[in-house]
């Protein structure tokens, strides 16, 4: 049962912005998962308000110089259908539609997206555990087959996004508005380890809320996301293996190869983009980006499997090139 | 312990024998048929109404404060703020009057109470609140304060037995000594092999997910109470909750006409049964208990894990010379039964003199296990299957052949007494035949990251005879509608539309003007719960005689009117004729007894089945997957499952069990099992539908074939009907795994087959070939 809170539907950004700054207060974009959290219990909501109305910061657009401007409100299905992102970034169209479910993709949004809390299953769970103030991360000892094997100290979640590890892959710019004003920085410089900050995952300060996404043109860019997850729909990544390169002929001139579901944020594997830069893509070149992608990988007792399983996604990823 | 116990969970008084000699059907008009279920309007259009859609006027709110500890004794608790919530009407604890009901909920197993104060699994019932709205109950809940003493937990069976583990009640956590089955010489029997295989599996406990949670209604009229129950049986409920509130059964009325899903875990009553029923006589009004899905995962039903250890041994030839099983597994803190009929396939399904099994079963801090789908039976199936398949390899050896080697006639986990019939070997030959098995196992292995493999399983399943009692009203009205009156549930395997059938098929009424009544102790006739495989062949046969009862009254009176001996007469659509002389024929509403009469009840009861002998469901099932090497990914590409349940009653409910088995059957083998914190909290980390995965779509294959193997069985029952819920989901996952081997060399012995799990065993399996 959901516990009492207010709600307000703003009409305007500033409206928004100027009832988010108090505490116990929530952005509501799509609304797929800020309800369950309120009924779990999993922090506390005395208000939710709800951006659903702003239409400004809906839809995607291109721009003369072939970035892509994707608002914070679209949904996920309206990416991953969209021909743009089909025609320019085919592993964004891919990551967005192997999100969740239809349901849950027509309804949330790429800001929801990209800012959910993590799945964890004591943090989501009847736990008093470290990222929400207790002693503990029940992963370390606990039941941690789906958790981090890179970057996880002191608390093991992973990123549950999908678009998130593609989108860095792609050098996405993230926007940011707060009452103070606007920012932006590389989507890549959003996300923070738990030894950063153990309470949030991202740098998105109370009060402010992400407005869009700007993806630099892809002229020459190959894209691709491939996930792995038990069930095949309504199903967190395993592992996830977002790959952008860029060829110059038959070398491989440019790579970002971000993992997802291994690591608290989008795990760029910069070892595994200098094994691949120069070279030409092959079975054994392959095999030393995967190696050197997991090469620092601390697995806890159940999770070491996600080692092979990241190994193997992006040798495959690598081969399809 | 009963094998009913598994699918029943009540008594089993006997009926009358049925008055008419009942032929069997040699041809048939309507039963076998492929045709919409009588309820699929409502059923898909939302008019049915399910118990946890009953609202009736000033009905409240029932919630249940559960323990959020695995183990702890309550201290203290107070409800002092929640007496002063808006909306408040009642609230239950231990020290409220009324509340000490014992809390058995298996005769053999430890005794508790309503409200015990030492909670042994986590979600264990506490206090309980009713409202005026759901919102007002649960806030109430938030403010009782409760002090709990938290206790050391123990989570998994092995863990339970080792010395010093904490104990779940007083006398310590073995469910008592282990069961044990042997026949012939099992050492003689391993010293005569030529191969002997040995290895030891695991399995998970699963959960019951039915998309309706369990929960009812209960409204008060005097001393009388009325429960709208989600549940396989209304007379389970009736006679549970009668004894529990000490009231006659003339006084507890159970209705349950419709009822979203139970897969066994809805025989038996709940606490949150008497909890609605105590709040709804303190309140005076109607009460609504229905279990949050959390809820249902912790506290209403689990099909037991655990480990097993299963050694083989067969001649060179293929004939096996022993079997030896042994099991240790958890009924949770309530169930002594945690490895019950764990064994059951191994003591009967193949053709083995010398058989020793044993099981043991421990308490742990967990909800009590309830039958899931075939009790016992797929757990030991993953074991026999995988065992079967490692014996054939080292014979050298096509798995489907070592099967066709051991096959028998006789159950001999009964002393040896002969099956009413045994289509196994079609189910086998017809099966590999349609699945393509031969060309598909001789297919060469694939060189790059993506392989293919097949593989089978076979299996019977225990029950499925049903069996008395059983009695069912056939109403025939003026205009030559009908009534059907009968107790059973239909659980959603379509039994109302099965029972139209046959009353259409005897009077020749068609299905649309066939009226139900049914699931309501009191307006309909005393039934079993639905659960075993056992409601089409206990309940066929006695509508059936209730049909045939109806026609002979008919045709008696029509025989006075056309003045022709009854047994020259015979009805079809509204009219008698006879068989004899063409000119002697009439409508039945013309009957002059029957028009004075208005109505013609027939009754029938459900005949015993035969003695000496045993009747069971078989089946084998095969299927295709599909293993990415570099990802540890199983995908299923097809199914077929090959079953001898007896007669195909109705087509399209068959294959609906069939593909609906399958599909619970991949669950197990790929994704599914209960997560507990073992080594910190013991609670349950995955108790929610994300995190405790089912299949979806796009986990089961579009190709699912369903091919029944009809062997008529004239001896069973006068229907030649056999059970097919359970049987449906038995082999399944063992197959996948077979089929992983076939793909990979690698054997999963531990269940479900998925990426956490396979990827290290392909990497060693690797290894150890480099």
């Amino acid at each position: 049962m959901l516990p009492n809170f207010a709600y307000i539907r703003a009409r305007t950004k500033q409206e928004a912005l100027n009832n988010l700054g108090s505490e116990g207060a929530h952005v509501h974009a799509g609304g797929t998962d800020i309800l369950g959290c309120a009924r779990a219990e999993v922090f506390e909501v005395e208000k939710i308000v709800s951006i659903s109305r702003l239409e400004e910061l809906r839809g995607i657009t291109r721009s003369s110089d072939g970035s892509l401007r994707i608002g914070a409100l679209t949904t996920i299905s309206e990416i991953a259908q969209s021909p743009l992102v089909q025609e320019s970034y085919p592993g964004l169209a891919q990551a967005a539609g192997d999100v969740a479910s239809p349901q849950l993709r027509n309804q949330g949004t790429l800001g929801g997206n990209l800012c959910q809390r993590p799945r964890c299953w004591y943090f989501r769970g009847d736990f008093h555990c470290a990222k929400k103030g207790g002693d503990l991360c029940y992963a370390v000892e606990g039941e941690n087959r789906y958790h981090a094997i890179l970057g996880g100290d002191p608390c093991y979640i992973v990123h549950p996004s999908d678009t998130a590890p593609m989108l860095v892959a792609l050098g996405a710019e993230i926007h940011i508005s707060g009452a103070a004003g606007s920012r932006s920085m590389p989507l890549q410089d959003f996300f923070v380890l738990p030894d950063q900050d153990l309470s949030r995952e991202n740098l998105l300060e109370p009060g402010e809320i992400v407005t869009e996404v700007l993806l630099p043109g892809a002229s020459g860019i190959k894209s691709s996301y491939r996930k792995i997850r038990e069930r095949g729909a309504w199903d967190f990544a395993l592992v996830s293996v977002a790959l952008a390169v860029r060829m110059n002929g038959s070398t491989i001139a440019e790579a970002r190869l971000v993992l997802g579901g291994v690591a608290p944020v989008p795990w760029r594997a910069e070892a595994a983009e200098r094994a691949l830069i120069g070279k030409q893509p092959s079975p054994s070149v392959a095999a030393d980006a995967a190696a050197a992608a997991v090469a620092g990988a601390q697995p806890l007792e159940q999770n070491a499997y996600k080692v092979l399983l990241a190994k193997g996604a992006i040798l495959e990823s690598l081969l399809a090139l | 312990m009963t094998e009913a116990r598994y699918y029943e969970r009540g008594p089993i008084p006997e009926t009358p024998e049925p008055k008419q000699r009942q032929d069997h059907w040699t041809a048939t008009k309507v039963v076998g048929q492929a045709l919409p279920r009588v309820d699929a309007y409502q059923r898909l259009s939302g008019a049915a109404i399910y118990p946890s859609d009953v609202n009736l006027p000033e009905m409240l709110y029932g919630a249940v404060l559960r323990c959020p500890h695995a183990h702890a004794k309550v201290q203290s608790l107070d409800t002092t703020a929640a007496e002063q919530m808006p909306g408040v009407r009642a609230i239950l604890t231990a020290e409220s009057p009324g509340t000490d009901i014992p809390w058995q909920p298996e005769s053999e197993g430890p005794a508790s109470v309503l409200f015990d104060s030492v909670c042994r699994f986590e979600g264990e019932a506490v206090a309980a609140v009713a409202a005026a709205t759901p919102y007002q109950a649960h806030d109430a809940l938030r403010t009782i304060r409760v002090v709990y003493d938290v206790l050391p937990a123990v989570s998994n069976p092995q863990a339970a037995l080792e010395p010093g583990a904490p104990k779940v009640h007083p006398d310590g956590n073995s469910s008592g000594e282990p069961s044990t089955y042997e026949r012939g010489d099992v050492n003689a029997g391993f010293d005569a092999a030529d191969a002997v295989v040995e290895e030891t599996f695991a399995v998970p406990f699963l959960l019951h997910t039915p998309l309706e949670p369990h929960g009812c209604v209960a409204r008060w009229e005097g001393d009388k109470l009325t429960l709208w129950e989600s549940t396989q049986g209304v007379y389970n409920v009736q006679s549970q909750t009668a004894a529990a509130l000490d009231l006659p059964l003339s006084h507890v009325r159970v209705i349950g006409h419709y009822v979203g899903g139970g897969f066994g875990s809805k025989l038996a009553i709940g606490k949150y049964t008497l909890i609605a029923a105590l709040l709804a006589k303190q309140t005076a009004k109607p009460v609504k208990v229905f279990l949050s899905r959390e809820e249902t995962l912790l506290c209403v039903g689990n099909r037991p894990g655990g480990t097993m250890r299963l050694k083989a041994g067969a001649k060179r030839d293929g004939s096996l010379t022993a079997l030896e099983f042994e099991a240790l597994g958890s009924g949770g803190a309530y169930s002594p039964y945690g490895t019950g009929l764990f064994d059951w396939q191994i003591r009967d399904l193949y053709n083995c003199s010398n058989v020793r099994t044993k099981g043991q079963s421990a308490y742990i801090n967990a909800g009590e296990e309830r039958p899931m789908r075939a009790p016992g039976h797929p757990q030991g199936s993953w074991a026999l299957e995988q065992i079967l398949d490692a014996l054939a390899e080292k014979l050298g050896l096509d798995p489907l052949e070592l099967r066709l080697r051991n096959l028998t006639t006789v159950s001999q986990a009964r002393g040896g007494i002969p099956y009413t019939s045994t289509g196994f070997k079609e189910c086998l030959e017809e099966g590999a035949r349609a699945f393509g098995w031969a060309a598909a196992r001789a297919r060469p292995a694939a060189d790059g990251a993506l392989v293919r493999g097949v593989g089978m399983g076979g299996c019977t399943w225990i029950a499925g005879a049903g069996g008395p009692p059983s009695t069912a009203i056939v109403k025939y009205f003026a205009d030559g509608s009908v009534n059907l009156n009968m107790g059973a549930s239909d659980i959603g395997t379509g039994t109302k539309t099965v029972m139209a059938m046959v009353v259409a098929e005897e009077l020749g009424v068609p299905l649309e003007r066939i009226q139900i009544e049914h699931a309501d102790t009191g307006t309909t006739e005393f039934a079993t719960a639905s659960g075993g495989s056992k409601t089409v062949p206990t309940e066929s046969p006695a509508v059936r005689a209730a049909a045939l009862d109806c026609k002979e009254q008919l045709l008696v009176m029509a025989a006075a009117d056309l003045e022709t001996p009854v047994g020259d007469l015979q009805l079809h659509e509204g009219e008698v004729f006879s068989s004899r002389d063409s000119s002697k024929r009439m409508a039945v509403k013309e009957i002059s007894q029957f028009q004075r009469r208005r109505t013609v009840v027939g009754i029938g009861y459900r005949g015993p089945n035969p003695e000496g002998k045993a009747t069971c469901p078989f089946a084998a099932q095969f299927c295709e997957v599909e293993v990415d090497k570099l990802t540890g990914e199983v995908r299923v590409l097809r199914f077929l499952g090959a079953h001898d349940s007896g007669r195909v009653m109705s087509r399209l409910t068959y294959d609906n069990q069939v593909y609906g088995g399958i599909v619970m059957g991949i669950g197990f083998g790929l994704m599914e099992r209960r997560v507990l914190d073992e080594k910190q909290t013991g609670k349950m980390v995955n108790r929610n539908w994300h995190d405790y995965k089912i299949p979806t779509a796009m986990d089961v294959p579009a190709a699912i074939e369903s091919l029944p193997i009809e062997i008529q069985d004239l001896e069973c029952n006068t229907t030649g009907a056999k059970g097919l819920g359970e049987p449906v989901t038995i082999p399944t996952a063992a197959a996948i795994a077979n089929a992983v081997y076939h793909a990979t060399g690698v054997r999963v012995t531990e269940a479900p087959i998925n990426p956490t799990r396979l990827l290290e065993l392909l990497a060693a399996h690797d290894q150890r070939r480099a």
